[in-house]
């Protein structure tokens, strides 16, 4: 498959190590340097050498950058107290942001050219969304201790072979939709700004593309983090 | 989103969410009866797990939509 320059995979490359050419490759080493794990450790080295350089060292009367960071959290906490209360904000916090500015961090990234999102790998959607789903529940078990089952069975005894099942698969269902929206926006977007950038990208046809990019690079990091507070906060409320 | 309302917002997400839940329901449950019927019982029940698990996703996915419609925080009339 024809696939863009992507300057991390040509250093690499340089460097004689294998990076696939496909999506994954076979041996452990080409799997480490596949574009998307690559792109990934980018995005993490970027999130994690920003705010230090930014910042420096947090100061009473805070500087501009300070400034900034704080409206960031502090806006993002107020988000979550909203939906999920106080006390669950508080302490899923440091996962749902880290979500947030990774996915949205990773989306904007592949809107520079020689540059690649990492999210339009499923294999990235799809683990982020199992950390959510196996937090979910974890939540759920340490909220409601063993009880937490009875939400599977449904408001009647002689109902429960038949809700089981279906609340079984509404749970999986979950995982399906949330990596797989994720996956599908940002994949449809590299492609098709990838499409454009070889049909016309000398009379600047991916423009209105690369906005719409913006827009859907915002708009998805949204709905992935709302989406998880509310299966957060669902399991964590009392069974109805 | 200025201007749109956060409530808007978040209705909106949670709503887009229930077409991809109906169809992902069904195909998790088409395939789990598939699997039933051709790894684990080696073809001996051949149409019938396939059958009522498609009939457990298409239930899972209007169960989704009954309690999307019936909610009590979606259309109460607060602005």
């Amino acid at each position: 498959m024809e696939h863009p320059i992507l300057f991390i995979s040509v250093l690499l490359e340089a460097l004689h190590l294998p990076v696939p050419h496909g999506l994954v490759g076979d041996s452990l080493l080409a799997k480490l340097v596949s574009p998307h794990m690559t792109y990934t450790w980018l995005v993490m080295a970027f999130l994690i050498i920003m705010p230090k350089l930014t910042i420096g060292k947090v100061e009473m009367v805070p500087g501009k950058a300070q400034n900034f960071w704080e409206a960031v959290i502090s806006g993002m906490e107020g988000f979550m107290a909203e939906n999920m209360g106080k006390e669950g904000a508080r302490m899923m916090f440091p996962m749902l942001a880290t979500f947030a500015f990774y996915i949205l961090v990773a989306n904007m990234i592949g809107l520079m050219p020689g540059f690649m999102s990492p999210t339009s790998n499923l294999n990235i959607t799809l683990g982020c969304t199992l950390i959510v789903f196996f937090t979910t529940h974890i939540l759920g078990f340490k909220f409601h201790g063993i009880n937490y089952y009875k939400h599977f069975l449904g408001p009647v005894w002689w109902l429960t072979p038949l809700i089981a099942p279906i609340e079984i698969i509404s749970h999986l269902a979950r995982i399906l939709s949330l990596s797989i929206r994720l996956f599908g926006n940002i994949m449809a977007k590299e492609t098709l700004l990838g499409i454009l950038f070889i049909l016309a990208g000398a009379y600047f046809a991916p423009l209105p593309i690369l906005v719409l990019g913006v827009f859907v690079s915002i708009v998805q990091a949204l709905v992935f983090v709302l989406l998880s507070i509310l299966y957060f906060s669902a399991s964590m409320e009392h069974a109805h | 989103m200025a201007g749109f309302g956060k409530e808007m917002t978040k209705m909106l997400i949670e709503v887009s969410t229930i077409g991809m839940t109906v169809s992902f329901s069904i195909f998790i449950g088409v395939g789990f009866g598939y699997y039933l019927d051709t790894h684990v019982f080696d073809g001996r029940t051949k149409p019938w797990f396939t059958l009522i698990f498609l009939g457990f996703g298409v239930a899972a996915a209007f169960l989704n939509l009954y309690r999307m419609a019936t909610r009590k925080d979606i259309g109460d009339g607060k602005e």
